[in-house]
């Protein structure tokens, strides 16, 4: 039996005043992939913004260990260090904040936190070369500034490659699709496979099954007002894609 | 209000024209007295609530051995404690370099060159700088001339006297053709609580098709008073393009006040500040374009944190025959904190038809979104500030075009 990584139970949260997540359960064990789908609006980027402590989100009650930690008590930078990973929807452009040295201090404070040597820059510029070579992302792309004058698939692509070199215990794919063409699809998903090892877990939020084609997922739970509402196995993937969410929604109405 | 000005005794007090001109600093500044709100020119930044003591003058040098390590080759001219220190200063051959007080004495040029381009009555700490004027350098660069290394002024405080005041007086006079780039730096060694003052004129003559790029880096002690006023004057299809970062001082300013007296005149003025504490750091320009086809660009960024004042007071004046000219104005802070404060006062004077001219202004905070990328990767919050804060001085910083020069400044406001 393998270990729980992330154990979510009875989760409610609200942004604005709202609640958003209404009574949220989910374990991921190491090794599994999740997918989580649902229909626009249902909340999904609030449930990755949650678990990664974006300010803004607030959690009512429930509770979310990670790796038997209590995750609600840490900070952003914590989780991070902790091994959650977070592939945003939409990255933030930051204009004066170079790839390159961001990323090695990004390594370099995961690995200080664990206790690990700090890696030098001859070996991270090895690293960055290699994995970027897999995500079709070159040196000079990396000397720019994060996501300035990408586009969407580049910077899903950069997401991807962060995730490669941080090499987290749980990453969590918001919408890792979205914006992006088929190639671009089909890199992303090798670049996520390649980091999968026997310890590590993935939650890929999506509302398009396309993707799961690539990242093949353990379970597959569909997400709607706040909860998950079903779940099965990757044949509810392919299901979803011919009959819609309005089952679930009317459910939920 | 005629604190700050003592009886000492200068060189030169025979030389008639020289005596006249001190004296004349002595009445303009004893007239108008130390700034306070009331003073539109510095109501925001009331030197008059930190000029409160007296402040001592001395007349001998230091005799400290200090020279900076630039991480570039330089000319390197160093003032201790604003006496000139010919030991600590390597001068090029190929240029005429002068100490004030000899140029003053011996050369019937100064009298022309001094003053010429600073109104005292206009200019309180200018008339006190004149009252005084005894230190500061003379610098000629001669037509055609380039100069290959750029020319360091170095202006070290060793924090060893008692509230000393500096008034220093530079003249530097680029003739036609001539290419130069000017640092001055400002710097400390010892308590950085000490207090001392630095009063700072330069005037600036750039001639037909001369460029001069102008750098500077305040660094000064904490408790300092720094005030530089720099005036330009440029010539014809002449081009002046200055970078100035203050990041010391407990009160500081640092004005331009640039004349684009002939036709494709261009001047780039452009600063960045960077504060903690209570200090209180101002940058003040005013761009004049008098004649047609004038240009002029001026970007300043600044970053406020703890209970800081960060000001910003820009004029661009376009006189009434300055047509087709272009004029441009930019200023950005970031409020690191809920007691920071930033003042800012543009003013356009457009007197002229048929000009470009702009001007804008904004104050934010650090995006909350870009906080939450970085941290999300695992750099703690501090880490992610200062990696914004750089970030954001980036685009000033690039104003910069000699490349070791801005590492230079980078490194400083790392430090």
């Amino acid at each position: 039996m393998s270990k729980p990584l992330l154990e979510i139970e009875d989760l409610h949260a609200k942004v604005d005043n709202k609640e958003i997540i209404k009574g949220f359960n989910l374990t991921i064990n190491e090794g599994e992939v999740h997918a989580i789908m649902g229909p626009n609006g249902a909340g999904k980027s609030t449930l990755s913004y949650v678990l990664c402590g974006k300010p803004g989100y607030e959690v009512t009650s429930g509770r979310v260990l990670f790796k038997g930690k209590d995750l609600l008590q840490m900070s952003v930078e914590e989780r991070a260090r902790e091994g959650l990973f977070l592939s945003m929807q939409k990255p933030v452009e930051i204009p004066g904040v170079s790839i390159t040295p961001f990323l090695k201090h990004a390594l370099n404070s995961i690995r200080a936190y664990r206790g690990e040597k700090e890696m030098d820059t001859v070996e991270f510029m090895k690293l960055l070369r290699e994995e970027g070579r897999k995500l079709n992302l070159n040196a000079d792309m990396l000397k720019r500034s994060i996501n300035v004058g990408f586009s969407g698939g580049e910077a899903k692509r950069l997401e991807t490659l962060q995730m490669a070199i941080l090499r987290p215990s749980l990453a969590i794919l918001d919408e890792a699709d979205s914006g992006v063409d088929i190639d671009a699809m089909r890199i992303i998903g090798e670049g996520v496979n390649a980091c999968r090892t026997p310890h590590n877990g993935l939650l890929v939020i999506t509302h398009y099954q396309r993707l799961l084609n690539y990242i093949v997922p353990d379970f597959v739970h569909v997400y709607t007002g706040g909860k998950i509402v079903k779940t099965g196995n990757k044949d509810l993937a392919e299901e979803l894609e011919r009959t819609g969410y309005s089952e679930f929604v009317k459910e939920q109405a | 209000m005629t604190k700050l000005l003592h009886q000492v005794k200068l060189l030169g007090e025979n030389i008639p024209w020289l005596k006249e001109l001190r004296q004349n600093g002595r009445d303009a500044f004893a007239a108008l007295g130390i700034p306070n709100a009331k003073t539109e020119a510095w109501k925001y930044t009331k030197p008059n609530m930190f000029l409160t003591d007296e402040f001592e003058t001395y007349s001998a040098g230091n005799s400290a051995n200090y020279q900076y390590d630039f991480p570039f080759a330089t000319y390197q001219i160093t003032f201790i404690d604003g006496v000139f220190a010919p030991n600590m200063s390597d001068l090029p051959s190929e240029i005429e370099i002068i100490p004030l007080a000899e140029f003053v004495m011996f050369d019937i040029q100064a009298k022309k060159l001094i003053g010429n381009l600073v109104d005292i009555n206009k200019h309180p700490f200018a008339a006190l700088n004149t009252a005084y004027l005894n230190e500061g350098i003379y610098i000629k660069i001669s037509e055609n001339c380039k100069l290959t290394k750029p020319l360091a002024l170095v202006y070290h405080s060793t924090c060893q006297n008692q509230r000393p005041m500096s008034n220093i007086r530079n003249l530097i006079v680029l003739e036609k053709n001539a290419q130069t780039e000017l640092i001055e730096y400002f710097n400390y060694d010892g308590d950085q609580k000490s207090v001392y003052f630095n009063n700072v004129v330069n005037e600036i003559y750039i001639g037909d098709n001369a460029t001069l790029m102008h750098y500077k880096a305040q660094m000064e002690a904490f408790k300092a008073i720094h005030l530089a006023l720099n005036c330009v004057e440029i010539k014809k299809s002449g081009y002046y393009k200055s970078f100035c970062l203050q990041k010391g001082a407990d009160l500081a300013r640092n004005e331009s006040k640039v004349r684009l007296c002939d036709t494709q005149a261009k001047a780039e003025v452009n600063a960045a500040y960077m504060m903690n504490g209570w200090a209180t750091i101002d940058t003040t320009t005013n761009i004049e374009h008098l004649v047609a086809e004038t240009f002029s660009d001026q970007l300043v960024k600044g970053v406020v944190g703890g209970q800081a004042k960060g000001i910003f007071q820009g004029c661009i004046h376009i006189e009434p025959n300055a047509i087709k000219t272009k004029g441009y104005q930019q200023h950005r802070a970031l409020l690191l904190t809920d007691e920071a404060e930033v003042d800012v006062k543009p003013e356009l004077e457009i007197f002229a038809d048929d000009v470009q001219c702009s001007h804008g202004s904004a104050c934010g905070q650090l995006d909350a979104e870009q906080l939450f990328y970085l941290r999300s990767r695992g750099l703690d919050e501090e880490e992610a500030k200062a990696m914004l804060v750089d970030a954001y001085l980036q685009e000033v910083i690039a104003k910069v075009d000699n490349e070791k020069i801005a590492d230079w400044i980078k490194l400083l406001l790392q430090s």
